[in-house]
């Protein structure tokens, strides 16, 4: 399990380089509005990028809870985890 | 072209929440198990002989409606049909859970929260409670990153400005609704759709509903901090259907709608999920979010079904233009489309002509375009373009247009113009009239204030006679906040006051936010002021202009970043925060703060020339 989430981590942080300045650090702890300024248009195509790369469906209300790179990565390992 | 479009882009730049999308897994729990291929979408063309939304009220009108074989279609991401709500089952349905609704305990008028997806379960129970002679209304999803605890604050809002005696939410959302009903004292009752459906029916006539009742609340603002319900009659509602379906869309029985809008706003739900049950149309619907994440899977729902209506804001337009790519066009057939809606926020011709070039090849016809005007105030259209005719504009010259509020024609070439989109006349039964400051009427050509009287406009703000009294004017003139002039007949907009910012069709009241300022300590009342900017691009950005004492840059700093941050989270939408010296932001006579000042001097500061500036003095 672990390293699923690893390897999901490593792949969102693939995707959030797309989107922002390439000076920018991206940790875990990483803050997607402060700090890498995901703006709305930016936020849909990464959530469509995800869903295509990891075949899901990301559901909003989920986003409600999610500020940094680390709780989108777990959001998205929730989600592929069977229930 | 590619630059136009990418130019576009920019304003794009916060789309996602004005989308406020609802969830994909648009469930059915009906259905969910079986395979997609089992059922099949409702027909375009009806058994039963076409009405057009001559009934006494809503519950008539679907009586009518049930006894066809039109319906409501939901489709998910993938564009694969989830489930079918016909009218017929629409109706029955409806009548048990408004059997269930009585044995709540509610009395006739009580309101009932509905948080809106896009889901068969809404729809049901919105017209449960016109069954049960309940006043439904629709509260938003939430979308925004990190938006939860604003989310909760602006459901609260809602609960208590409509003063709901039941609250209803599917999974995905209950949670939220119950942390917002927590220690309300008037909700009697909160859980999802299933556990309505679990209780028993009370087994009561349910008596039929009178023209001159509630209909129903339509709330106008997504803001946290005063939201306000519109108080629409049955009779109301039906004018103004029948504006729309008669006389604005000229339906007929090959009509076919598809739809993306959300169910919590007018367009949505009133023109894309009543106005076709009022007139016995079908309709397929694609959730909000899914639009936002895949425009072209719109596109394709109307291509397959052969719809021939279909509604969008202009940002929703140009989502389609920026994100569909050339390779999807091959097999896209758009030539259905006679009647593509566009309203809700002010159209740039650009916004238009660039849809048409990029979708002309897929067989869009530029003469489908519909320019419309309404607000919520007035149920939903005030004004209708010709329906077939496509888009008109006016070019004036913008000098004057700034320097004398009159809209004259350009007569030579390279003078700096201004476009406007001609939004059509009123429907019957409506007047449109441009006044001055002082409330005189303005002749033909002079940009003023709109307003408009009619058979749809709203009774009033639900238990708020305050902003009600604002709103509406003697002899019932509802004042839009909308900036405009009239030219032979038609009415052209051209912009907002400026206590309203419109971001991508997403109306934010600027005392929304300066309030929002308000709270941190750092800042005191008064001292903040917010406005929108439009650049040349048609791009709005939010400046908040801040009279700040702090000293460190350090604390400006986090000043600055935790107000984007709360603007973002409450509104989904950037923000420029410009911090300056106390005594710098403009105050009227009286002492009170002038947004229009305000931005007049930032503009000033930031060596910014206004493309638009059509904007006149706050209220």
């Amino acid at each position: 399990m672990a390293s699923d989430y690893n390897d999901i981590l490593h792949a969102l942080c693939m995707h959030l380089r797309k989107f922002c300045d390439p000076d920018v650090e991206i940790t875990p702890q990483t803050d997607l509005i402060n700090q890498l300024a995901i703006d709305s248009v930016k936020l849909l195509n990464l959530i469509m990028e995800l869903e295509d790369e990891f075949d899901i469906s990301v559901p909003l209300n989920a986003l409600a809870d999610v500020q940094t790179v680390h709780e989108l990565a777990n959001l998205i390992h929730q989600i592929k985890s069977p229930k | 072209m590619t630059s136009s479009i990418n130019s576009e882009g920019k304003t794009l730049s916060l789309t996602v929440a004005k989308l406020n999308a609802p969830l994909t897994q648009a469930f059915d729990g009906r259905l969910s198990s079986e395979s997609a291929t089992t059922i099949t979408p409702t027909p375009t063309y009806n058994t039963q002989a076409q009405r057009l939304a001559d009934f006494e009220t809503l519950t008539a009108a679907l009586e009518y409606a049930a006894s066809g074989t039109a319906g409501y279609n939901f489709y998910d991401a993938r564009g694969n049909l989830r489930s079918v709500l016909s009218y017929q089952a629409l109706r029955q349905n409806a009548c048990i859970s408004a059997q269930r609704l009585a044995g709540l305990g509610l009395v006739r008028g009580d309101r009932v929260a509905i948080i809106a997806d896009t889901t068969p379960e809404f729809v049901e129970l919105f017209f449960a409670c016109r069954y049960a002679g309940l006043i439904p209304y629709a509260m938003p999803v939430p979308v925004n990153l990190g938006s939860h605890a604003v989310y909760v604050q602006q459901l609260r809002g809602m609960l208590e400005a409509g003063q709901a005696s039941a609250a209803v939410a599917n999974l995905d959302y209950v949670g939220f609704l119950r942390e917002a009903a927590e220690g309300s004292r008037k909700l009697r009752w909160v859980g999802t759709p299933e556990q309505l459906g679990d209780r028993s029916l009370a087994d009561v006539a349910l008596p039929s509903n009178h023209p001159d009742e509630i209909a129903y609340l339509q709330f106008t603002s997504g803001s946290t901090r005063t939201p306000r319900g519109v108080i629409i009659t049955e009779r109301a509602l039906m004018s103004n259907l029948q504006g729309i379906v008669r006389h604005g869309l000229e339906i007929n029985p090959s009509d076919r709608c598809a739809s993306w809008l959300p169910f919590y706003h007018d367009m949505g739900l009133v023109g894309m999920v009543m106005a076709p049950m009022v007139a016995q149309v079908s309709v397929d619907y694609l959730a909000t979010r899914d639009f936002a994440i895949r425009p072209l899977q719109w596109l394709r729902l109307i291509a397959r079904n052969r719809a021939t209506v279909a509604f969008s804001q202009p940002f929703g337009l140009k989502l389609c233009t920026l994100r569909v790519r050339d390779s999807d066009l091959e097999d896209l057939d758009l030539s259905s489309w006679r009647a593509a809606g566009v309203g809700a926020e002010m159209i740039r011709p650009d916004t238009l002509r660039n849809f048409a070039e990029k979708f002309g090849p897929a067989g869009f016809n530029a003469s489908a375009f519909l320019p419309c005007y309404g607000l919520a105030e007035s149920t939903l259209a005030v004004t209708f373009s010709q329906v077939g005719q496509g888009f008109q504009s006016l070019r004036v010259d913008a000098g004057t247009l700034v320097d004398r509020k009159m809209a004259i024609r350009l007569q030579a070439e390279g003078r700096k113009y201004s476009e406007f989109v001609n939004c059509g006349r009123p429907l019957p039964g409506h007047t449109v009239k441009v006044v001055d400051d002082s409330g005189l009427e303005l002749p033909d050509l002079r940009v003023g204030s709109v307003l408009v009287r009619g058979s749809s406009i709203m009774t009033g703000y639900f238990n708020n006679p305050e902003d009600t009294q604002k709103t509406l004017q003697p002899g019932n003139w509802l004042d839009t906040g909308d900036l405009g002039f009239v030219f032979e007949g038609n009415l052209y907009v051209s912009g907002r006051r400026t206590d309203v910012i419109i971001v991508n069709g997403r109306n934010i009241r600027a005392q929304d936010i300066e309030e929002l300022a308000e709270q941190q300590p750092e800042v005191r009342t008064r001292e903040v002021s917010a406005f929108g900017i439009t650049d040349a691009n048609d791009a709005t950005t939010i400046v908040l202009v801040i009279e700040c004492r702090l000293t460190s840059i350090t604390d400006r700093q986090s000043l600055t970043s935790r107000l984007q941050r709360l603007v973002y989270m409450a509104f989904g939408v950037n923000c420029l925060v410009e911090l300056v010296p106390p005594h710098t932001l403009p105050r009227t006579s009286s002492g009170k703060l002038s947004r229009f000042a305000a931005r007049q001097g930032f503009m000033q500061r930031t060596n910014l020339t206004d493309p638009l500036s059509a904007e006149s003095g706050d209220k």
